[in-house]
C-alpha cells in the first residue's frame, strides 16, 4: 500500500504524511480494493482448472493412443478440467494407489484391474459412485459379469473401461495341413486336434501357466465351463478340468515350458509358428495381425457339445478415489463422457477390448469377426472375484500352486487339488 | 620461543610473520566441532537413507500391515504374528533352503571358475587383454538379458536340449521341472557372477611379486605347490572380500529368478527375495513381507559373520 500511494498521488511525497494519514485515507479508496479483490477472485475461479490425475499401467501403443484421443476430446468439451495420465508399472499400480491415498494425495482415478477393485474398495479409499452410474444410460446395458466385478452389495466402486477374456486362436494353414477343417469345439476334439497338430518342433496348443495370476486365469475357462469353482476344488468338475491340462501336457501337445510362459511369451510361440493354437485374449489380436499369420479365433472349447463356455473377465475399471469433492465431480464427468456409445466403441476398438456394454459390444462383433467369439462369450463371462471376493488373490495363489504341481508331475491331480482346497478352506475360516 | 624468534629475526630474509592472534573462545568451540561437521553429511545420509528404511522395515514386520490397515494408517502392532505366520508356511522354508543352496552353489562355482581363470591369465599370451575384456561381458550385460537368454537356452526345444539330443540324451524341460528349475537359475547366476570373482582375484594375483615365485622355484616347488603355498595365502584378504561381497550379491538375487521361473513351478524355485516380493506385492501383506526381509538381512549377517570367523582361524 505504501508503494501505491506515491503512484496514485505523484505530487505528494509520502514522508510528508503524518503516520495516521494512511488510515484516514483508507475510506476513500476502499471501493477500489473491494472491486479489485472481487475481480481477482472471479478471475482465478474462472481460470482455475481442476486436474484429474488418472493412474494406469497401459503400455500398448493402441491403448495409449486411445487414452490420448479421449483426453483431447474431453478437454475440448470441458476447458476447465485437465486430464493428466500417469503411468505406473503393472505390479506397482495397487501399492502406489494405496500409498498416494494414505498420504492424502490420492489420484483422481485409478485404472484398477477388475479382480482387484473389490479388494481395494475394502480398504475404503474408493468412492461409492452408485448414485452417479445409475444415471448413465449404458449402466443398465452393462453385462452382468463386469457389473459384478465392481459391485459390493448396493455399492458400486468403478466403471469398466472394457472387458477382455480368453478364446482359442488357431493357425488356419496348420489346421488345413493336418486335415482339420474346423477348430475344436469340445474337450475331446481339443485333445484330438492338438495331438494331430503336434509336429516337433511345433506344439498343437499353447497355454500360459506361470507362477502368477495368469495360470489361474487361463485355467478358469476350463474349470468354469465344466461347472466347477475355485472354492470347490475337490469336486469332479475341477478334477476333470485339471486332468485335461495334465493330459495335454503329458501327451506332448502342449510344451512343458508353459509353466514359465507369461501370456506375451505364449503369444510369441504362436506368432513364431511354434504353436498351432493358443488360448489367448483379444489384446493380442494386433500383434498376431502384424505377424501376417493367417489365423482365426474360435470360442473356448467346452466339455461336451451344447454346453456354454464360461470365461473369466479381464480389463480395467475407472475407479474414483475419495478426495477433493471438486475433483471427484470432475472425475465422474470424465467417466460419463467416455460412456457415450460412439466414444466407447472407438476406445474399445483401439484398446482391442470388448465393451462391457452390450449394445456397443454387439456392434464391435458385427464389425470384426475376430472379436465375435469374445462378444458371444460375454453373456456367460464371470468376474473373477465372484469366487473368494476380496480374497480372490489368495484363493488364486492356492489354486495356481495346485495347477503347477499337477502339470509338472509333482503331485497327482487329486492330491494337488486336495491340498489347495484345504488351504482355501483355512482362508475362508480365517476371514 | 624467544630464542627461536630471535634467530628468525636475525637470519630470515622474509619479513617476520605477524604472530597469530590468540585462539578466541569462539574459535575453540569451532575447532572442537569442526571434525563433526565434516562427518555430518555421511551421518545424515546414513540415518536418512539406510537406518531409517531398515528400522521402518523392522517395525513394519511387527505390525499388521495389509492393504486395509496400510491406508487407514493405524497398522496395529501384532507382536510376532507375522513371523509366526511366515515360519508356519511351507513355501518359506522351501525358499530358505533354496536361497542357501542357490548361494552356496553359485559362490562355489563362481569362485572356483574365477580363480582358475585368474591363474590361467597369470601367463603371458597373445590377445590376453582382449580375452579379459570379453570375459567381463557377463558381468556387464544386464541381468534381464541374461535371464531371458538362459530361459531360451533351457527351453524344451532350446539349444541345450538340441545339444543333449546329439549325444543321445533325451531332452528335458529344464525350467519346468521342480527339481531342475533351481539348478537352471544357479547355472545362469554362475555365468553372471564368475567375471566378478575372476577380475578381483586376477588383480590380486597381479600384485604378487614374481621374486617369491622364483625363489620357490629355485627351492624346487612345483606349480600346484606354488599355488597353494604362495598364491592362496597372499590372496587371502582378497578372497575374503570376494566371498563376502559375492554372498551379499547372491542372497539378494531377485530379478534373475523372477524372470526365469517366477518362483515356480509350484513355488519350488522361490528364493527368499522372490517370496517376499510375492507376499508383499501380490498378496499385499506388507507386514509379513517385512518379516521375510528381516530374515534375509539376518541370513546375510550370519553368513558374513561365519566367514569372518573362518577367516580368523
Amino acid at each position: 500500500m505504501r508503494n501505491d500511494l506515491p503512484l496514485k498521488h505523484p505530487m505528494r511525497k509520502p514522508h510528508t504524511m503524518p503516520p495516521n494519514h494512511l488510515l484516514r485515507k483508507f475510506p476513500r479508496c476502499w471501493k477500489f480494493f473491494v472491486c479489485s479483490s472481487v475481480a481477482a477472485v472471479c478471475l482465478t475461479t474462472a481460470r482455475s482448472e481442476t486436474t484429474v490425475e488418472i493412474v494406469h499401467y497401459f503400455t500398448v501403443p493402441g491403448q495409449i493412443q486411445g487414452l490420448e484421443d479421449i483426453q483431447k476430446d474431453f478437454e475440448g468439451a470441458n476447458p476447465d478440467i485437465k486430464i493428466k495420465f500417469t503411468y505406473i508399472p503393472f505390479n506397482e499400480l495397487l501399492s502406489r494407489t494405496m500409498q498416494m491415498a494414505a498420504v492424502h494425495k490420492p489420484p483422481a482415478i485409478s485404472c484398477i484391474d477388475n479382480p482387484d477393485v473389490r479388494h481395494v474398495a475394502k480398504s475404503g479409499v474408493l468412492k461409492d459412485i452408485s448414485a452417479s452410474v445409475a444415471k448413465f444410460p449404458t449402466w443398465q446395458d452393462t453385462y452382468p459379469g463386469p457389473k459384478a466385478s465392481v459391485t459390493e452389495g448396493t455399492k458400486v466402486y468403478g466403471v469398466p473401461i472394457g472387458s477382455n477374456s480368453l478364446a482359442l486362436f488357431y493357425n488356419k494353414k496348420m489346421l488345413t495341413d493336418a486335415g482339420v477343417t474346423d477348430p475344436p469345439k469340445t474337450w475331446d476334439e481339443l485333445k484330438e486336434v492338438a495331438a494331430k497338430l503336434t509336429k516337433p518342433p511345433v506344439y498343437g496348443l499353447a497355454l500360459s501357466a506361470p507362477n502368477d495370476e495368469q495360470s489361474t486365469w487361463q485355467f478358469e475357462p476350463f474349470l468354469w465351463s465344466n461347472g466347477g469353482s475355485l472354492l470347490d476344488l475337490t469336486a469332479a468338475p475341477a478334477k476333470e478340468a485339471l486332468q485335461l491340462w495334465v493330459d495335454l501336457l503329458k501327451s506332448g501337445s502342449v510344451s512343458k515350458d508353459c509353466v514359465n510362459w507369461s501370456q506375451p511369451e505364449e503369444g510369441d510361440q504362436f506368432i513364431g509358428g511354434q504353436a498351432a493354437m493358443m488360448v489367448m485374449g483379444p489384446w493380442m489380436l494386433g500383434q498376431v495381425h502384424k505377424s501376417g499369420i493367417d489365423f482365426g479365433v474360435a470360442p473356448m472349447p467346452v466339455p461336451k457339445e451344447g454346453m456354454k463356455p464360461v470365461v473369466p473377465l479381464g480389463g480395467e475399471c475407472w475407479c474414483v478415489l475419495k478426495g477433493d469433492p471438486k475433483v471427484e465431480e470432475a472425475s465422474l464427468k470424465f467417466i460419463e463422457f467416455v460412456q457415450d456409445s460412439a466414444r466407447l466403441e472407438k476406445l474399445c476398438n483401439t484398446f482391442n477390448y470388448i465393451s462391457s456394454v452390450r449394445s456397443v459390444a454387439v456392434k464391435q462383433g458385427q464389425a470384426n469377426p475376430e472379436l465375435q467369439p469374445f462378444v458371444l462369450q460375454m453373456d456367460t463371462a464371470r468376474a473373477r472375484p465372484e469366487e473368494g471376493g476380496a480374497f480372490y488373490t489368495e484363493v488364486s495363489l492356492a489354486a495356481r500352486t495346485a495347477i503347477q504341481q499337477a502339470i509338472t508331475g509333482q503331485a497327482t491331480v487329486d492330491a494337488a487339488l486336495a491340498s489347495a482346497a484345504a488351504k482355501i478352506k483355512t482362508l475362508a475360516a480365517k476371514k | 620461543m624467544k630464542q627461536l624468534e630471535a634467530t628468525r629475526t636475525r637470519v630470515s630474509l622474509v619479513p617476520p610473520v605477524e604472530p597469530r592472534p590468540l585462539p578466541h573462545r569462539k574459535a575453540a568451540w569451532w575447532r572442537a566441532l569442526a571434525p563433526y561437521s565434516f562427518i555430518l553429511p555421511i551421518v545424515v545420509f546414513t540415518l536418512l537413507l539406510l537406518a531409517y528404511p531398515m528400522l521402518y522395515s523392522l517395525t513394519l514386520s511387527f505390525r499388521d500391515a495389509t492393504v486395509d490397515t496400510f491406508v487407514s494408517g493405524d497398522m496395529p502392532f501384532n507382536g510376532f504374528a507375522n513371523y509366526q505366520q511366515t515360519l508356519s508356511t511351507g513355501t518359506f522354508w522351501q525358499a530358505l533352503v533354496n536361497t542357501i543352496i542357490f548361494t552356496f552353489c553359485s559362490i562355489l562355482f563362481q569362485f572356483t571358475i574365477g580363480f582358475l581363470l585368474a591363474l590361467f591369465f597369470q601367463n603371458r599370451f597373445p590377445l590376453k587383454n582382449v580375452l579379459i575384456a570379453l570375459l567381463l561381458v557377463p558381468w556387464i550385460a544386464p541381468v534381464l538379458t541374461a535371464a531371458y537368454t538362459f530361459k531360451g537356452l533351457f527351453n524344451e526345444v532350446g539349444p541345450v536340449n538340441q545339444l543333449a539330443h546329439w549325444f543321445g540324451i533325451p531332452g528335458l524341460p529344464w525350467l519346468a521341472l521342480p527339481g531342475f528349475a533351481l539348478a537352471g537359475t544357479i547355472v545362469a547366476n554362475i555365468w553372471i557372477g564368475f567375471p566378478f570373482n575372476f577380475i578381483l582375484l586376477y588383480s590380486g594375483i597381479c600384485g604378487i611379486p614374481q621374486e617369491i615365485y622364483e625363489a620357490a622355484r629355485i627351492d624346487g616347488a612345483g606349480y600346484w605347490r606354488r599355488v597353494s603355498y604362495i598364491t592362496l595365502p597372499i590372496l587371502k584378504p582378497v578372497t575374503v572380500a570376494v566371498l563376502m561381497l559375492g554372498t551379499i550379491y547372491t542372497v539378494k538375487v531377485f530379478d534373475l529368478v523372477w524372470i526365469m521361473t517366477g518362483g515356480g513351478p509350484a513355488n519350488t524355485s522361490h528364493l527368499l527375495s522372490t517370496y517376499a516380493y510375492q507376499v508383499g506385492f501380490s498378496l499385499l501383506n506388507f507386514g509379513q513381507a517385512a518379516a521375510i526381509a528381516t530374515v534375509i538381512v539376518l541370513l546375510i549377517l550370519s553368513l558374513n559373520l561365519f566367514q569372518l570367523l573362518l577367516q580368523r582361524k
